[in-house]
């Protein structure tokens, strides 16, 4: 690994994940510092601000962003267990005065798969996984990241996110039938279009559930708060798994 | 007067110019036009025969379509002539027109009326039979457009295949106005 | 008028028919990705289709001037109407100055947004859609769902009955193909005995003056080849400069539209025929408006292709009827608000941003991204009820201090673990309807990370 061990990497950590699913951060933290990183995590951090953007008030996440902006000025490069919260950075904190500051940290902001391929140039990570696992390909990452092809483009297929499962001893990643459909989370669309937001969410889980997935495993917590809230509703028994969680074989 | 109206607020509101990207010719994939031509045709739901010669195409059209109209034939135009009343041609069964080239890329038949002249003709029969000489084919589109003088025309149509839908359910189905049948001889 | 959501609520309370309609147009998404995987270059295709139409675009004027120029050199009449209004009346001074009545229609989607059926219907004159799908729903009495597709919403046992109670066919037929013959047969009388045919303009060509027209039924032919006075309708954004760009566009269009290699039929009116009557109406209705504006301007390079809706989640699942705009699905989400944003402001919130709209678009257009853009315009010029605005605007400040942000997250929390479930899941909490809420641990992670961590 070329990584200069002096670089400094800011974590930032979703609000969601921070409240809800803190054992992802904790993941993410310790996987980086395996890979050999020198990692703070600014305590003062919130919010990217997604959830009030793509509501129609970004004029009102302004303050969240200079909050952002304020907390990783010091950091190379900023990770996050999140590809919806680092697209948004990357591209609608365009709003912010491009100052040297803002497009170095909008240039250096990175989800966590990418991170590891692109810049560590790390794709096996030594680990095992004996379980039937289903890949969502959250859509921001997949196509505002592209952190893969989506089915759509005619190109070279290739997901970063598939890349570093498929080294995994032991892993079957199942094939679904449609490959990288919406989850139906969509951030707030979630409560105003409820209804297609839940039938959605419903059929990928049958989707993965009918190929035969034990644990569906995804580059974003949202999609997978989203899907493992209606399978516990409707008792599926599919597990669910943040891509952190298995890379760094955390004990789940 | 609506005219100037419209032409000024595009003026006001037009942005700056935009390149116009060009076109080159591709290079004609070394591929065997005449299989691909016959694929598609298959795929579109059309019939292809293969002749060997055009002396052959005339007795293979009264064996297999006897009461067939023939459309390439300029005496034909003198019995239909586009001045007869339209149910004349609403009794045409079977009709015959030669295509001038036929597109690889996807089974289409270039018809203009250079060479017919009564327009309706290949819509309205219940069965269209083309004949094509195999050289008279081209890879895709691009160079298709390439061989068509649009400007010697005053009506000219590709055809692939009969007349379809799906309207109903994504049912496939021919002949929803035009042929039902769509035939293509591919004339060595 | 009922909201999006609340329309596609309803669509999705018959769950057999929702997942038939969501699994119809999936296949149609699919047989586009095989149609589109045959062109290699299919992603440089875009990229010119697109480049093509962002210089027609900002050369607007001259192209169409140009193609007046040769139309009329051709023998066509060519028209100029500003709004919908000015385009139905111009339709029917053409009809009437031939004393005609009896009128047949193939597809336009412009003929829709300007409601001429019903204007020219109150005038007395017959005005029948030739298109299978579009005959279907005027029978019905009903707008289209899809512009491609427009009956796709319709079971055959539905059609069958309308076509029983419409057409004479017999009482229970639901067989495709015999109600296609069926309609093939009503239809064709109409096309003997029309005197008008109206069409609308796939592409135009300003180098020569064409006009092209793509069906897959040949119901545009049927009736511009036999009625000796034929109407072509345009929207102004139509246009292409040269008879190669063709090439392009043709090449793409059914390929993504229905997964076909090619219409049926390509139809390319030049000049009038002998002995008939040619018209070319170019209609503005808002578009030279639309031009100005920047942030949205590039949904004029729309070929209604479709595609968009067929991959859309959104769509596929609520149906183009919960869009209550005569263009449904991605791009009709940020089109409509154009005409009137008041009235279509919930559609550019019916999308959760997924992106598969933008990368089937063959012009690539940036679809998320103006449903994005529009979102913010319309909270802007609070078109948002006041409570959601305010509830944003406080978050806003929770969100941005990390005092507040930790304060409420921990109440949450606690509402979360210790509240009972009768008062968690109150049906005033739409989450809850369908899901459960999020786990609660005693820590966040910044605690976890204060009290654990210690650096290498």
């Amino acid at each position: 690994m070329e990584m200069n061990v002096n670089y400094k990497i800011g974590l930032f950590i979703p609000c969601y994940i921070d409240q809800f699913y803190p054992q992802v951060g904790i993941a993410t933290l310790e996987l980086l510092v395996k890979l050999g990183l020198n990692v703070d995590y600014p305590l003062k951090q919130t919010c990217c601000g997604q959830p009030l953007a793509n509501s129609g008030c970004e004029a009102d996440a302004r303050s969240i962003y200079l909050n952002f902006v304020n907390n990783f000025r010091e950091f190379d490069y900023v990770v996050s267990p999140s590809g919806s919260c680092v697209y948004h950075v990357r591209e609608h904190y365009n709003i912010l005065e491009q100052t040297e500051e803002v497009t170095r940290i909008r240039q250096n902001t990175y989800e966590l798969c990418e991170f590891i391929v692109d810049i560590l140039k790390v794709e096996d990570l030594k680990i095992s996984f004996p379980h039937k696992v289903g890949i969502h390909h959250s859509c921001h990452g997949l196509r505002g990241l592209k952190l893969g092809a989506s089915s759509e483009l005619v190109t070279t297929r290739y997901s970063k996110v598939h890349r570093l499962l498929e080294k995994a001893d032991k892993i079957e990643l199942i094939t679904l039938e449609r490959e990288d459909e919406c989850c139906g989370f969509g951030g707030t669309f979630s409560i105003f279009e409820p209804d297609i937001s839940v039938k959605m969410g419903t059929e990928r889980i049958l989707d993965h559930e009918r190929n035969g997935a034990e644990v569906i495993t995804a580059t974003d917590m949202s999609c997978l708060m989203h899907l493992e809230g209606i399978a516990r509703r409707n008792k599926n028994k599919v597990k669910f798994n943040h891509i952190a969680e298995i890379l760094n074989q955390s004990r789940l | 007067m609506y005219k100037d109206k419209i032409i000024q607020r595009i003026q006001k509101n037009k942005h700056s110019l935009r390149p116009l990207p060009e076109n080159p010719p591709k290079m004609e994939d070394k591929i065997d036009l005449s299989a691909k031509f016959c694929e598609n045709l298959k795929i579109v739901g059309a019939d292809v025969f293969r002749i060997d010669d055009e002396s052959l195409v005339s007795p293979f059209i009264d064996l297999h379509f006897p009461n067939a109209v023939d459309f390439s034939d300029p005496e034909t135009w003198k019995e239909y002539s586009s001045t007869d009343p339209i149910d004349k041609f609403n009794k045409l069964n079977t009709v015959i027109l030669r295509g001038q080239f036929g597109v690889a890329e996807n089974g289409a038949v270039w018809l203009d009326d250079t060479f017919f002249s009564q327009r309706i003709v290949p819509f309205i029969a219940q069965h269209l039979v083309i004949k094509l000489s195999k050289k008279n084919l081209v890879g895709g589109m691009v160079e298709a457009y390439r061989k068509i003088n649009l400007t010697k025309t005053g009506f000219g149509v590709f055809i692939s295949g009969p007349s379809k839908t799906a309207d109903i359910e994504q049912v496939l189905v021919f002949g929803a106005h035009g042929p039902l049948k769509h035939t293509v001889l591919l004339i060595n | 008028m009922m909201n999006h959501a609340a329309k596609a609520g309803k669509f999705l309370a018959d769950l057999k028919r929702a997942d038939w309609h969501d699994q119809t147009l999936w296949i149609m998404r699919k047989k586009r990705d095989k149609a589109v995987s045959c062109v290699p270059e299919w992603e440089e295709l875009r990229d010119k289709a697109s480049q093509i139409k962002e210089h027609v675009l900002s050369n607007l004027d001259a192209y169409l001037l140009q193609f007046e120029v040769e139309a009329v050199k051709n023998g066509a009449q060519v028209h100029w109407a500003f709004d919908s209004e000015s385009f139905n009346q111009k339709v029917y001074s053409i009809i009437n100055g031939y004393q005609a009545q009896k009128v047949v229609k193939s597809k336009s989607m412009l003929t829709e947004e300007c409601g001429l059926n019903p204007y020219l219907e109150d005038k007395g004159i017959e005005v029948v859609d030739t298109d299978l799908g579009e005959r279907i729903i005027q029978l019905r009495g009903e707008p289209p769902s899809h512009m491609v597709v427009p009956a796709i919403h319709l079971k055959k046992e539905e059609i069958g009955e309308l076509f029983h109670s419409k057409l004479g066919t017999e009482k229970g037929l639901a067989d495709a193909q015999k109600l296609t013959s069926a309609a093939r047969q009503h239809l064709r009388k109409k096309f003997l005995s029309a005197e008008v045919a109206i069409t609308g303009v796939n592409f135009s060509v300003a180098e020569t003056g064409t006009v092209v027209v793509c069906t897959n039924e040949g119901n545009a032919d049927m009736g511009v080849q036999i009625a000796p006075v034929q109407i072509h309708c345009m929207g102004i954004e139509k246009i292409l400069p040269r008879v190669e760009d063709l090439g392009i566009f043709i090449q793409m269009l059914a390929r993504n539209a229905t997964g076909q290699p090619i219409t049926t039929y390509t139809s390319h009116y030049q000049k009038p025929k002998p002995g008939g009557a040619m018209h070319i109406i170019i209609v503005d209705n808002g578009r030279s408006e639309h031009l100005g504006n920047s942030k949205y301007r590039d949904s004029l390079k729309c070929i209604r292709c479709g595609a968009c809706l067929n991959t859309c989640p959104v769509y596929r699942r609520s149906g183009g009827h919960s869009y209550n705009y005569v263009i449904s699905g991605p791009v009709g989400s940020i089109l409509s608000p154009i005409y009137s944003i008041n009235k279509y402001k919930d559609l550019p919130f019916a999308s959760s941003l997924c992106g598969s709209c933008t990368n089937v678009c063959p012009v690539k257009i940036n679809i998320h991204q103006q449903l994005y853009s529009w979102r913010q315009e319309i909270f802007e010029k609070r078109l948002i009820p006041t409570s959601k605005r305010y509830g944003f605007k406080f978050a806003g400040k929770i969100l941005a201090s990390s005092r507040y942000y930790n304060f409420f997250g921990k109440n949450i929390r606690w509402a979360l673990k210790h509240l009972p479930r009768k008062v968690l899941y109150h049906r005033i909490n739409i989450w809850g309807r369908c899901r459960e809420l999020p786990p609660a641990p005693d820590k966040t992670f910044n605690q976890w990370y204060q009290e654990n961590y210690k650096r290498n």
